[in-house]
């Protein structure tokens, strides 16, 4: 048996979900997409029942990859029942989905969640209509208290019928589909969806298109537009049926401070500031933590064991490798996430979205981008994770360059490291106004020469509610343990070659090889080219190397300021690190990872030519 | 079919009427159209004849029912094709209105209608968005915070077919929520807040509600 959970965004569906499946959960992408599909196995009266968590969507016939998932996933049956969760203090917009839904013929059971919400607002709910009117079985729930989730899954098993509802449609809308039934003897739900553009048969589909432009020049609206004014029309008669709404109580509105300019933008820097700052002390200090119990612990008594020199040179590369994902992954990527996952569910993140989406479309995105650029700032590595809020392909280009330039804190440990303590901190500062300047310059580009279809913002704003702990640590932890399995691998295999690499001497062999180069082009010494190889592994090495290298930690003594100053830049702009780059091939794809590494290393090394020939 | 002198005549003072006014006086009318006011009267005698026109005591005149849907029609063909021609072709405002007034006269129904449905779908192009499509037709930019309106019409309806599914359609009742000094709003409409970049929200023409 399976069935599938489908609704519109934030309606409690995850909620429903986990507390119906528990433990042993598997999140996957859908086949060809990068839209999440959670599913999860419960027992129920000794038989087995497979539960899939569709992605919350608005409508059946949006073109986001979300709805297009649904759809599809609708389209192949492949579900024995469909258990539809309506939030019913919204109520007749969730109607909408819901009705689209019935048309598909599935058999269906549907649950009005957050009843104890609609309780406080003063609405009193007769789940009797949608009962009559569909021909379903309706269940009244509060997820958040667990209250009739349990009636759930016997509903879901005992439904077998499909939902007999008939919108009562435009009658031009219906004549359409009388005459497409006659031609070609499809069903009422094939004959709309025709007229939306939808199915697989061209014949049928020119001769819908050919009724949909007549009954659009009679209308002067398209019928798309007829059909969703008589969806929603009828969303509206069903709610009036069903809702009883009593004296409304005055509510505090908490919008009215978080979305206007003063206070909201103040408000929203506070916080993207207070989650820096919370990242960088705690997550650093983690990270202190971590990197000295491994030298402790692992790599100090590994190398106390004088084992042949070529294993040891490849044990110390994983260990090495190891140390770098764990200090990073677990301190930065768990951090960010609970904080991601509160700001998600508190409902607060489109509120930022919609106050950041001017100054974001100036780049070329939309305001959801300021999440990641200001994750960046801690570690690239979630903010490249976190770019799938984005929800067109081109704004996910766009910030996965972006995102890669920022100056994340291994960076700031150079900037600090090599230019504030040699060089001067007026020197350092001006580091970053470069790389600031370069951002804003590669922004403005990419946004007018990335391929694909600009959209504006049209968001939800979902309303404000206190984010379930369990469901914030399930959420982080689940994200954490993507990077731990597919990015972990890649950076111990990175690592390792680069042992090797040196090990066999390839290293020395290079750094005699670019030795010229370096001098002419940047006025570096050859052995800063290893010290730069060693920062793709783990940024804030490239000093540490650059130190061991130079045999002294008084980097003044051996390197001019001009040499720092530029070595510190190279640095900063060269490739994103390993991690970086491997969670990138997740998220864009080879060919965009490889553009953005040359793209950032071309970067790094004109930006240094140029300094190295105006400032010497 | 009326001559287009007639057409004319009608309009003007359909024109003249709209204002909340009752009657208009031959004086008025032939002003509008520029003619001497002994031809107009005579064109306005005739229309009294034909039953477009009535008596409103002393010069001045009204329309009836028929002669006030045949100014309208002829009203709204003129305010089509004056837009097509401003914003679609870029002629100047009264060159495109003197043109419009010779064109409207001949123009099919169906010909009409298709201009104006290929104007809805069509994007006009930049810097004379929805300058003349009647007085009372603005966008959701042009309300204030708090306001209530009705959506009339969106323009490109194919391209935003999320604000359908979110239950923003013309005949929908908004309401202005927010509306932030760079121009984006927030409505709402069924309950829900929903935020609007301000390009989106330009495409979303309203009227006041009554």
């Amino acid at each position: 048996m399976r069935f599938a959970l489908i609704g519109n965004p934030s309606v409690g569906k995850s909620l429903i979900f986990n507390q119906l499946t528990g433990l042993g959960v598997e999140v996957s992408n859908y086949p060809g997409t990068t839209v999440e599909l959670q599913r999860g196995n419960t027992c129920f009266q000794r038989e087995m029942v497979e539960l899939v968590d569709l992605p919350g969507v608005y409508s059946l016939e949006g073109g986001s990859d979300e709805e297009d998932l649904v759809r599809r996933f609708l389209e192949q049956q492949d579900t024995d029942a469909v258990i539809v969760v309506v939030n019913v203090t919204r109520l007749e917009r969730n109607l909408y989905l819901l009705l689209q839904v019935a048309e598909y013929g599935l058999p269906m059971v549907v649950v009005l969640n957050m009843a104890d919400e609609a309780v406080k607002q003063g609405i009193e709910i007769d789940p009797g209509p949608i009962r009559d009117l569909l021909g379903v079985d309706v269940i009244l729930t509060a997820a958040a208290q667990g209250k009739n989730i349990d009636r759930i899954i016997p509903a879901a098993l005992a439904a077998t019928r499909p939902s007999k509802v008939e919108i009562p449609y435009d009658h031009h809308v219906e004549a359409a589909v009388r005459s497409l039934g006659k031609m070609f003897g499809v069903d009422r739900k094939e004959s709309i969806r025709a007229l939306q553009g939808f199915g697989d048969n061209p014949e049928l589909l020119e001769a819908a298109r050919t009724i949909a432009d007549e009954i659009e020049s009679r209308h002067r609206m398209t019928a798309n537009q007829i059909i969703a004014a008589n969806r929603h029309n009828f969303a509206h008669r069903i709610a009036d049926l069903t809702l009883k709404e009593e004296v409304l109580l005055r509510q505090t509105d908490p919008d009215s401070i978080l979305t206007r300019v003063i206070p909201g933008i103040p408000i929203l820097l506070g916080i993207l500031v207070g989650m820096l700052l919370l990242v960088f002390v705690v997550g650093s200090f983690l990270e202190g933590v971590i990197v000295e119990i491994f030298n402790v612990f692992a790599l100090q008594p590994f190398l106390a064991l004088g084992l042949p020199p070529l294993a040891e040179e490849l044990g110390r590369s994983i260990l090495l490798a190891l140390q770098a994902g764990l200090g990073i992954a677990f301190p930065y990527v768990l951090l960010f996430y609970i904080i991601i996952s509160v700001l998600e569910d508190s409902g607060y993140m489109t509120r930022a979205a919609f106050l950041a989406d001017n100054a974001m479309h100036r780049v070329g995105m939309h305001g959801g981008a300021v999440i990641p650029l200001t994750l960046a700032f801690g570690c690239n590595v979630p903010a490249i994770m976190s770019i799938r809020l984005l929800h067109s392909r081109r704004e996910r280009i766009i910030a996965s360059f972006l995102v890669t330039m920022v100056p994340c804190s291994a960076r700031t440990v150079i900037i600090a490291g090599i230019v504030g303590s040699f060089v001067g901190i007026g020197a350092a500062f001006s580091v970053y106004g470069i790389v600031f300047v370069l951002l804003l310059i590669t922004g403005l580009v990419l946004s007018r020469v990335t391929p694909g279809e600009r959209f504006g913002m049209i968001m939800e704003m979902v309303p404000l509610r206190r984010p379930d702990p369990r469901l914030v640590m399930k959420k982080a932890w689940s994200r954490l343990s993507e990077f731990l399995f597919i990015a972990m691998p890649l950076l111990l295999l990175g690592s390792v070659v680069l042992g090797l690499l040196e090990f066999f001497g390839i290293m020395a062999i290079f750094e005699g090889m670019v030795e010229p180069y370096t001098m002419a082009l940047l006025g570096l010494p050859g052995y800063s080219a290893t010290a730069l190889a060693f920062g793709i592994l783990r940024k804030e090495m490239a000093f540490e190397t650059l130190a061991i290298l130079a045999g002294t930690a008084d980097l003044g003594s051996v390197l001019s300021s001009l040499q720092l100053y530029i070595f510190a830049v190279v640095t900063v702009l060269f490739v994103p690190c390993l991690a970086t780059i491997t969670v990138l091939l997740r998220e864009v794809g080879s060919r965009i990872t490889v553009a953005i590494t040359l793209y950032t290393v071309a970067l790094g090394l004109l930006i240094g030519g140029l300094m190295f020939r105006i400032l010497s | 079919m009326l001559s287009s002198t007639f057409e004319d005549y009608l309009e003007a003072i359909l024109t003249i009427t709209e204002n909340g006014r009752q009657s208009a006086t031959s004086q008025e009318i032939a002003a509008a159209l520029g003619t001497g006011r002994e031809i107009a009267e005579t064109t306005i005698a005739s229309l009294i004849e034909e039953g477009y026109l009535e008596r409103a005591g002393g010069d001045a005149v009204r329309l009836t029912e028929k002669g006030s849907s045949v100014a309208s029609v002829v009203a709204r063909k003129h305010r089509v094709l004056q837009c097509f021609l401003t914003e679609m072709l870029g002629v100047d405002a009264d060159a495109a209105s003197k043109e419009a007034c010779t064109l409207e006269h001949d123009i099919s129904d169906e010909t009409l209608e298709r201009l104006s449905s290929y104007m809805d779908g069509a994007q006009s192009p930049p810097g004379c968005m929805g300058r003349c499509r009647g007085q009372d037709a603005c966008t959701l930019l042009d309300c204030k915070e708090g306001d209530t309106v009705r959506v009339a019409m969106m323009r490109g309806p194919r391209r935003h077919r999320r604000l359908l599914d979110l239950g923003i359609f013309p005949g929908e009742v908004v309401q202005i929520r927010r509306k932030l000094p760079n121009q984006s709003v927030v409505v709402r409409v069924k309950g829900c807040d929903i935020a609007i970049s301000p390009e989106i929200a330009a495409s979303i023409l309203v009227e006041s509600c009554p």
